[in-house]
């Protein structure tokens, strides 16, 4: 019999944890690095909630698409937008994803299937039923995956998203990201329905509510909910429940949290640790080799952050080019 | 003094993926909260006038607030008073095990459970002596009857007055025993499946190529789930003393092929290896040697070779309120009649 009780082989549960671990570190420097001031714009930290992107992206290909919010960084890592690119782009370089003129919230990758982080809450579940059905038409089983947060989750585009995924039966998995606070305002406030799978039910789209905290439970729901899109199964929504360890944006004081909240959530809700627990518990991955990784993508990090520091900006001359696109 | 009616109503329930493989139904928390009004009004009409309830955050109390305040603006007197535990919520399952040991501690005579079969487990781990009441808003409920809320809350107000004697109004249950080495783990008290999947995932069960083993507190052709394998093949009443285990085998193997509605809407072919009567305090081994334990429903447990896993059928394990009995006993002896 096997030692690997997990439904994924060994190298991907390797896969599975690069990828986390490198969103991990991605995050935490950019938290160390926005505070020294040479960073444009905003960035909003996706720390806490790897185990969401990253359990529902490994069952994607490039040619299905993915449509991100303001708190994309994870989404691309874990769709495989290349970390140098991004980490320029979040610089401002020329050599970033959109030669430094989108920053955090607007991190693309058309090859990867990536449509981009998003600035505006819930604009990205309208132009994800555009991309499904542009694959509904080709015929090509590609799927598409529109994130957003238990605050966007209130905006019409979304609810509309819902309706017309449900009406054209598109390949559309509408994920909210449930980490409780819509910038800082708690969801026990803000969401009037209360359960999201209840919102989704009034569409005639079936929901399925997950601990976002245990990749495992994340892979198995995404993996069977995005096999069905794929086939023709329509539109699902899917709930991970999660924490996010970093404020709504950096520099929130979060005086909306509860006394001890943050230190709870990284002792005892820590998705990577909860993955590293199980696994290396397992005898599937050694510590030995966990280290390996978390030492590469430390180099990994390193490195990106040195080459966009380096690396110059754009010229005024590109001011308007790649701006617009022509059909 | 009107003795005091426990609630505990899971907000959480109905939200695994057998909404997208199975079409099950969506209960929606409106209508989790227009249940537990209904149960308040039977309640209240039977004379009871003081209730507990488990807080939540998931609109329950906020829609059940909302309907007293409508009652006090037209004068309808129909409610009885309404406290919820103070307690902090966490939306897991720790809530649920929290509130029935306070409703325990309060000195509840009876706790109506809305949920589905593992909120009724967790209830039933904690409740000890004290009776329960379910009413069904899960997805694969083999435990609650299903009937109209407001017939189990006029059951519960009856046979917690003590207008309905104690050996008609209230019955006894079996439960399962899940032992890992020298303790007990958990409980079952529909079914406990024996499943190959060697983690627990999204918990629930929709691949029967991964059923092995079965064993049941009874079995009944009427409900759905996996008890449903055991009902098709020899029904066991919740009054039997025995339970039922089930050998499930790949379909080549087979000595019976059995449609089974394993799920809702959903009736697939299970291989049926054997099945035999299980005894009351006769602890059985699992053949699998690794795989996990479903309880009710769900898969909760993983083990292997190195784990001594043992599974037992108790007796007498708790007790529930026979709405059944308790009406009948009202019609005849006009307890309704004003």
């Amino acid at each position: 019999m096997s030692n690997n009780p997990f439904p994924l082989p060994k190298e991907k549960l390797l896969e599975a944890y690069t990828k986390m671990k490198t969103i991990r570190e991605f995050e935490e420097r950019l938290h160390v690095e926005f505070a020294k001031g040479d960073i444009p714009g905003f960035v909003h930290l996706y720390a806490g909630e790897e185990a969401s992107g990253t359990g529902i992206m490994m069952h994607l290909e490039d040619k299905d698409r993915i449509a991100s919010t303001h708190r994309g960084h994870g989404h691309c890592i874990a769709k495989g937008v290349d970390v140098n690119g991004m980490m320029a782009e979040i610089y401002g370089k020329v050599t970033g994803s959109c030669r430094g003129k989108g920053g955090s919230m607007h991190i693309a990758d058309l090859s990867k299937g990536m449509m981009g982080a998003n600035g505006i809450l819930g604009a990205g579940a309208p132009l994800i039923c555009g991309a499904a059905l542009a694959s509904k038409y080709r015929g090509d089983g590609g799927v598409g995956i529109t994130f957003f947060g238990d605050g966007a989750s209130n905006q019409g585009t979304v609810l509309e998203s819902m309706n017309l995924a449900a009406v054209w039966n598109l390949p559309v998995i509408f994920v909210v990201e449930n980490n409780g606070y819509a910038e800082s305002t708690s969801i026990d406030y803000a969401v009037a329905v209360d359960s999201y799978i209840d919102r989704a039910a009034g569409f005639g789209i079936p929901g399925v509510t997950v601990d976002g905290t245990d990749f495992f439970a994340v892979h198995e729901a995404a993996g069977e909910i995005i096999k069905r899109a794929r086939e023709g199964g329509g539109p699902a929504f899917l709930e991970c429940k999660m924490v996010r360890f970093f404020g709504h944006f950096e520099g929130d004081a979060q005086t909306y949290r509860a006394k001890g909240e943050n230190e709870e959530n990284r002792a005892n809700k820590d998705c990577i640790k909860i993955f590293r627990k199980r696994v290396g518990g397992a005898g599937v991955i050694s510590d030995a080799e966990f280290e390996k990784i978390d030492k590469a993508v430390m180099h990994t990090i390193e490195e990106s952050v040195q080459r966009a520091k380096k690396d110059p900006l754009p010229s005024a001359k590109e001011l308007l080019t790649d701006v617009y696109v022509s059909y | 003094m009107a003795p005091l009616v426990g609630i505990i109503a899971n907000p959480v329930s109905a939200s695994d993926i057998r909404r997208v493989v199975a079409n099950a139904s969506t209960l929606q928390v409106t209508d989790r909260a227009n249940i537990v009004l209904r149960v308040l009004s039977a309640l209240a009409s039977c004379g009871i006038t003081n209730v507990l309830m488990m807080p939540e955050k998931s609109g329950i109390r906020r829609h059940i607030n909302r309907a007293y305040e409508r009652a006090a603006n037209l004068k309808e007197d129909i409610f009885p008073q309404l406290n919820h535990i103070r307690m902090d919520i966490t939306s897991t399952v720790e809530d649920t095990l929290l509130a029935t040991r306070k409703m325990r501690e309060a000195g509840c005579a009876a706790i109506v459970v809305l949920g589905g079969d593992g909120t009724h487990r967790a209830v039933v781990s904690q409740c000890g002596d004290i009776p329960i009441s379910g009413i069904s808003t899960g997805t694969n409920n083999a435990f609650p009857e299903h009937r109209e809320p407001t017939i189990t809350g006029l059951a519960t107000g009856l046979a917690v007055s003590g207008k309905v004697p104690a050996d008609i109004a209230f019955q006894s249950n079996k439960r399962i025993d899940i032992q890992i080495g020298d303790a007990i783990r958990d409980i079952a008290i529909v079914d406990v499946a024996i499943v190959t999947e060697r983690f627990v995932g999204a918990k629930a069960l929709w691949k029967p190529e991964n059923f092995r083993e079965l064993y049941v507190t009874f079995s009944d052709p009427e409900v759905i789930g996996m008890s449903a394998i055991a009902g098709l093949l020899e029904p066991v009443t919740r009054d039997d003393p025995d339970g039922l285990v089930v050998k499930i085998v790949p379909h080549h193997e087979a000595k019976t092929i059995l449609k089974v509605p394993f799920a809702p809407g959903i009736i697939g072919p299970i291989g049926i290896g054997s099945w035999q009567r299980m005894k009351a305090g006769v602890p059985a081994k699992l053949d699998l040697p690794a795989g996990t334990i479903a309880l009710d429903g769900e898969r909760e447990l993983a083990f292997d070779q190195n784990d001594d896993v043992s599974i037992t059928l108790v007796n007498n394990a708790f007790r529930t309120i026979n709405v059944s009995a308790v009406m009948q006993y009202a019609s005849r002896n006009g307890l309704m009649r004003t």
